[in-house]
């Protein structure tokens, strides 16, 4: 590598005019404006209620959810504590209980993610060893009236359907 | 009669000032979302009609009417802090009272001034108001009590010092050229025309056009001359500590000192009233034809319209369906316009005075928001210069390059008229 010159810019008489370069700024955006005003089908703006985002893929990080095992359709989550010790916002809340249908041998009898806590780091994803819980359910808005209402429990959380085709958790 | 035509010039005055500020918020938002390749605001609305989003800036201006007035404690000059905004907004608001809308009118043989100020010192009235408009920035800055606040209306005062010196020359050199301070002499002297070239200050005087409109954008502190409100350095500038409508009069001050400048230019420069081509006898005397030309524009820019706002207006709002409307008013309107203009171009009436008159008004205002458009146009294509760049354009470039444009200025007309 040998020491690259940088040509120096704004001493010639022309540039020191300013207008010529002014002038073709100035077309530039008028090139933009006019090109928008009589289509403004090529303006990238969504109209976000009445359009939706189509940007969503399967790694957007949206609301959690828990998965279920392809056997038997039951409970992924071993209740291990795994994803309540990585994460930063302390949002997941989860009291273990005893399995006795014998697929295992543990399970959480309580499992609640507050949203309003949430940071949406993505951290209890990687830390779950049997790929429990996952945030690849695309949503993006989470709506409610009261605060209890951001308060995601077990139930809620094995309901909601993931976006990508592995619907189930791919632990052994 | 006497009294409509008297009071006419000052509801224009109104009308092009206040009024069309909410219009002018709106194109800066607008124009700026198209240039960025954006929509801008289009949501707003009263019962299904937005206006393509002119009802988003009233909403604003509404908001800022009605929001509470407080007053920092720490203010000691209570009365400068709350007389500055007015200052300014007063000042920019008289700037407008000299602009001649159309040409005099002459009923029964009295003549009407087109100006909502009849005087002949019009250049010398906006000058002085122009000027004037920077003490309340600069008082509203140092009533503030607050560093960005006085450091903003710092860079206002030096900015100003600078360019008012090279406005002022400009302006001679067009005084010298016209021959005349008068403004409505200065357009009847733009309606000649030199073999085929209509003689527009911007034609016969380019060097001072570009001075005159680089020293208005200083003027009214735009982009890319905003250095007093310079919002990535000094927090809000001058108006830093100010809120509801003492900000909203400093807001609506930048708007129609805006308008203003841009009209004075419109009348310096641009023609102010005038066709190219067209003085207004000529207009007066072939009225008719003017009729005719004008009822098929208006066809075709209403029809192209209609067309236009079928392809774009594509969200709906609940209430009233809104492109059903506009089309009954766009079609309903220019059907009574036509029928209108063509009851007196096929000679039914004489009203050819007035006709012409409300045709000039028309021409002002259009070629008013071109200019408006380059403002914004301007605003979102160049960068914030430097505060010393600012400072050595006006000092080093502007100001020996309008004193040596009324040197020449000054030969060019004392050798023209040596002979006469």
């Amino acid at each position: 590598m040998g020491i690259k010159v940088v040509e120096r810019h704004g001493n010639t008489f022309k540039e020191k005019l300013y207008l010529p370069a002014i002038f073709a700024g100035m077309k530039s955006t008028l090139k933009h404006f006019t090109k928008n005003l009589s289509d403004a089908s090529n303006i990238p703006t969504i109209c976000y209620p009445e359009e939706k985002p189509t940007d969503i893929t399967p790694r957007y990080r949206g609301v959690h959810r828990l998965t279920h095992r392809e056997e038997d359709d039951s409970i992924a989550c071993v209740a291990c504590f795994m994803c309540a010790t990585a994460c930063p916002a302390n949002c997941i809340e989860i009291v273990a209980t005893f399995r006795d249908d014998g697929v295992d041998e543990k399970m959480p009898a309580i499992f609640n993610i507050d949203l309003l806590e949430c940071v949406f780091c993505g951290y209890c994803v990687e830390a779950c060893p049997c790929d429990a819980i996952r945030m690849d359910s695309g949503i993006y808005s989470v709506i409610g009236k009261v605060r209890e209402d951001f308060i995601y429990n077990k139930a809620k959380l094995l309901s909601i359907k993931g976006i990508s085709k592995e619907e189930y958790s791919l632990a052994k | 009669m006497n009294t409509v035509l008297i009071l006419l010039p000052l509801i224009l005055t109104i009308l092009f000032s206040l009024a069309t500020v909410p219009i002018l918020v709106w194109m800066e938002r607008r124009v700026a979302a198209l240039i960025q390749d954006r929509l801008g605001p289009n949501r707003c609305h009263i019962n299904g009609i937005r206006l393509g989003g002119i009802i988003q800036s009233i909403a604003d201006m509404m908001k800022l009417v009605f929001k509470e007035e407080f007053l920092p404690s720490h203010i000691k000059n209570k009365f400068y802090y709350l007389v500055a905004p007015s200052i300014a907004f007063m000042s920019a608001f008289l700037t407008f009272m000299v602009i001649p809308y159309a040409d005099n009118i002459t009923i029964n043989d009295k003549t009407y001034y087109m100006q909502a100020l009849p005087t002949d010192l019009g250049v010398l009235w906006f000058l002085a108001f122009a000027g004037l408009g920077v003490y309340g920035i600069i008082l509203g800055g140092w009533a503030s009590h607050n560093k960005y606040a006085i450091l903003g209306s710092m860079r206002a005062t030096a900015q100003v010092i600078g360019y008012e010196v090279a406005m002022g020359l400009s302006l001679v050199s067009m005084l010298i050229t016209y021959g005349t301070i008068s403004l409505n002499e200065m357009v009847t002297y733009q309606s000649q025309s030199f073999f085929i070239i209509p003689a527009w200050g911007i034609v016969i005087q380019p060097i001072a056009t570009i001075i005159f409109i680089i020293t208005a954008f200083a003027e009214t502190n735009r982009a890319p001359f905003d250095a007093a409100e310079g919002e990535s350095e000094i927090v809000a500038g001058y108006h830093t500590e100010y809120g509801a409508m003492k900000f909203g009069l400093y807001f609506v001050a930048e708007y129609i000192a805006m308008a203003a400048s841009g009209a004075l230019i419109v009348t310096i420069f641009l023609g102010g009233y005038q066709l190219p081509y067209l003085n207004t006898a000529d207009l007066i005397n072939n009225f008719e034809l003017v009729l005719w030309l004008i009822i098929a524009f208006a066809v075709v820019t209403s029809l192209m319209f209609l067309k236009w706002m079928k392809s774009h207006n594509i969200y709906n709002t609940s209430g009233l369906d809104e492109k059903k409307v506009y089309a009954t008013l766009i079609i309903g309107f220019t059907a009574f316009a036509i029928l209108l203009m063509s009851y007196y171009a096929l000679g039914f009436g004489h009203a050819s005075a007035v006709g012409v008159m409300i045709l000039q008004f028309a021409i002002f205002t259009v070629k008013l928001f071109f200019l408006h458009f380059v403002f914004i146009w301007v605003r979102w294509t160049l960068p914030r210069f430097r505060y010393d760049q600012t400072q050595k354009l006006g000092w080093n470039i502007l100001l020996p390059l309008s004193l040596a444009n009324i040197f020449i200025t000054a030969i060019v007309v004392v050798g023209v008229n040596y002979g006469n």
